[in-house]
């Protein structure tokens, strides 16, 4: 039994598994930070290195993303007390007018399994909740998705929003009409094509 | 002209029955409060609370009744008109493309309202296309004026019937607006009304969503022209098999229908479709692979029982350029889908799975059209046709060249195409072995250079630039 069995069973996508090795982890004593960071995080770095190489299909990614959140869950009443750092605080949702979320749930689960404090705002989010809730969270970054090219304008008003406001939160924005020159255009700091790299986005954006 | 029938009669029944039990028993999310307070007056079980709304079978079938077999495109000028199915295959282009390949330098680059002037001009001159879905966004839009930097140029330089959607009702509002000026007054408008709108209100799986349902809605009410498309993705957003998506599909389908038919009993509608399944390996979007035209096929013939008009988003493409791919894939979907008897293929001029224009890609989609309705056409039986007494009269070893037969045929019978070449070799080579987008191209420019007799005259242009303050120019400006 050890933290690689962890993220093997990551790798695996097999839940119970996880959730079972976990509890046994913590149980004996092991570091939790180190649990974390090199069975859980650790394993969905190598899920999203074989996704990118194209070995691993999206549904085998989103299992081992699920399975890496149960193994979360049973860490996280431990973690708050100061076991260890926070990666970042994500407000993830998709944009007024569009229900589209399933790319959205994907990149939200692929934060959370790098460690990220995401609070997902689900679907039809105006520009008024993504700030909200952004400061209430006191988040560094908000994340936006859309699917429909006429919902698209929704980010470049929120974009305007925080930077009119002069607050500090920095945009990603993606989905599939979205581009890099759409990102640069309406000046949201970061943009990805799939979830491993918003990810790879998401902790240059963050990094100190 | 017999259709390809993928099922057998009890097949057909048997997905109707399925549909039936999934909108009786799973029932569908409606994000839309009005579209709750219809289901709920007119006998489906609502549940106000969680917006769940389960529909009886009988009230399914009793809104069946009033489904219509036809539907109408109206356009500015009649001439235009076209009506499924008599006028079949009904050839429109993709739309709401963010982006467009630039004619110039052939980068992709966001769309403007000058694009979609242009775009508007050389489909006004394609004979292939009957219906113009405008192409693409308006980058360049005013503030408040998204779809009105739509609309104009598109009304402006195009007189068959132009198709879009719009985000809000605001838009809608002002977009309905334009049409009224554009016909001398809002009855005048009632009478002929060219706009022909279309959303998406059904999100898969079984979901009405808010600002499109309240425009459907709103739209029937009114008595306008509006359809819906169902657009389920395998794997994603239905089930991972064809049987799966083709009915849950055709659950969304009826529950629009029953929408549709409680407000307005006998509003024309539209079995339209992009059903596609999704590349799992990155979960990419593939509305150009060849599943697509195999649903687009088989929900044709779930229409064919209802006895509606169909078709829908088929023909598409996920190359990212004017090349092999994109041939393929709009040419083998769209010739299976008229096999099957589809009406609409909303297919022309997009590349990237919708995501830009390219006026290459359109030229050669407008020739894919000409070939599509040149196979529908058929080989127009007829004891005459057969030519039993030129075959006796010429006999063995003759020639059929010199022939008044041959003479009355010979600019008819056959698809003469402008893009696709029948040059030997060494002329092509000599040519500098233009490939087809710059053969399509050198058309695109040919049409485009010349300027636009079927623009807006100046007084009506000036009326309506006087009703909307800071409108985008909207004029149709080629230079290669």
């Amino acid at each position: 039994m050890s933290i690689q069995d962890v993220y093997d069973a990551v790798v695996e996508f097999d839940i119970d598994k996880v959730v079972t090795l976990v509890n046994a982890e913590v149980a004996s004593g092991t570091d939790v930070s180190d649990l974390l960071s090199n069975g859980l995080i650790g394993a969905m770095d190598e899920v999203g290195q074989r996704y990118s190489e194209g070995e691993f299909f999206v549904p085998e990614m989103l299992m081992a993303a699920k399975a890496m959140k149960a193994g979360l869950e049973v860490l996280k009443p431990l973690l708050s007390q100061g076991a260890s750092e926070k990666k970042g605080t994500i407000i993830i949702g998709t944009v007024k007018g569009d229900l589209h979320d399933i790319g959205k749930n994907l990149v939200s689960m692929m934060m959370e399994g790098a460690g990220f404090e995401v609070y997902d705002l689900g679907v039809d989010v105006d520009t008024e909740k993504f700030l909200t809730t952004a400061k209430e969270k006191n988040a560094d970054i908000i994340c936006m998705s859309a699917l429909l090219t006429t919902t698209m304008p929704f980010m470049e008003v929120t974009v305007n929003a925080i930077r009119e406001q002069g607050l500090s939160f920095k945009t990603m924005v993606g989905g599939a009409p979205v581009s890099e020159d759409f990102a640069k255009k309406i000046g949201a700091d970061g943009w990805s094509t799939d979830g491993p790299g918003a990810v790879e986005t998401a902790r240059r954006l963050t990094a100190k | 002209m017999e259709f390809t029938k993928l099922f057998s009669q009890s097949e057909v029944e048997r997905v109707h029955e399925a549909s039936l039990e999934i909108l009786e028993n799973v029932g569908m999310l409606v994000r839309n409060e009005k579209a709750l307070q219809i289901f709920a007056k007119n006998g489906c079980q609502v549940d106000m609370e969680t917006m769940m709304v389960k529909f009886p079978r009988d009230v399914v079938e009793n809104a069946r009744k009033s489904f219509v077999p036809t539907y109408t495109f109206t356009a500015q000028d009649p001439k235009f008109d076209v009506t499924m199915p008599g006028d079949r295959p009904i050839v429109v282009t993709g739309s709401s493309a963010p982006n467009i390949i630039d004619p110039k330098t052939g980068e992709e680059r966001r769309a403007t309202s000058d694009d979609i002037a242009n775009i508007a001009y050389l489909i006004n001159e394609l004979p292939g296309f009957d219906v113009f879905s405008i192409s693409t966004l308006a980058d360049d839009a005013p503030e408040g004026q998204f779809s009105l930097s739509r609309f104009y140029p598109a009304l402006k330089n195009c007189k068959k019937p132009v198709r879009s959607n719009t985000p809000n009702m605001d838009d809608l509002k002002a977009v309905l607006e334009l049409g009224a000026l554009v016909a001398g007054g809002e009855d005048e408008y009632r009478k002929r009304p060219f706009i022909n709108h279309h959303y998406c209100p059904v999100v898969s799986p079984l979901t009405f969503d808010v600002e499109s349902t309240e425009a459907v809605i709103y739209l029937l009410e009114q008595g306008l022209p509006v359809y819906g498309t169902i657009v389920p993705n395998a794997g994603m957003t239905s089930p991972l098999s064809l049987m799966g998506t083709l009915t849950l599909g055709n659950a969304e389908f009826l529950g629009l229908a029953t929408l549709t038919q409680m407000i307005r009993p006998g509003a024309p509608m539209i079995y339209a479709v992009l059903s596609t399944v999704a590349d799992m390996r990155t979960g990419a979007y593939a509305p150009g692979a060849i599943e697509t035209g195999m649903l687009q096929m088989a929900h044709t013939e779930m229409a064919r029982y209802y006895n509606v008009p169909s078709g829908g988003y088929i023909g598409l493409t996920n190359a990212h350029s004017n090349d092999a791919q994109s041939g393929y894939e709009t040419g083998m979907n769209t010739t299976g889908a008229l096999l099957a008897g589809a009406d609409l293929f909303n297919m022309g001029g997009l590349l990237g799975s919708l995501m830009a224009f390219d006026f290459g890609k359109a030229v050669i989609d407008n020739e894919i059209a000409l070939m599509l309705k040149r196979m529908k056409k058929g080989f127009e039986y007829s004891e005459e046709n057969l030519c039993l007494d030129l075959i006796a009269k010429v006999g063995p070893g003759g020639s059929y060249m010199d022939l008044d037969h041959t003479m009355k045929n010979m600019r008819t019978i056959a698809v003469l195409p402008k893009v696709a070449t029948r040059e030997m070799r060494r002329r092509w080579e000599d040519q500098g072995k233009p490939d087809a987008h710059s053969r399509a191209m050198k058309e695109a420019n040919k049409i485009l250079s010349k300027p636009n007799k079927s623009r807006f005259s100046d007084e009506l242009d000036a009326k309506v630039r006087g009703h909307f303050k800071g409108l985008v120019a909207g004029d149709a400006k080629w230079s290669l």
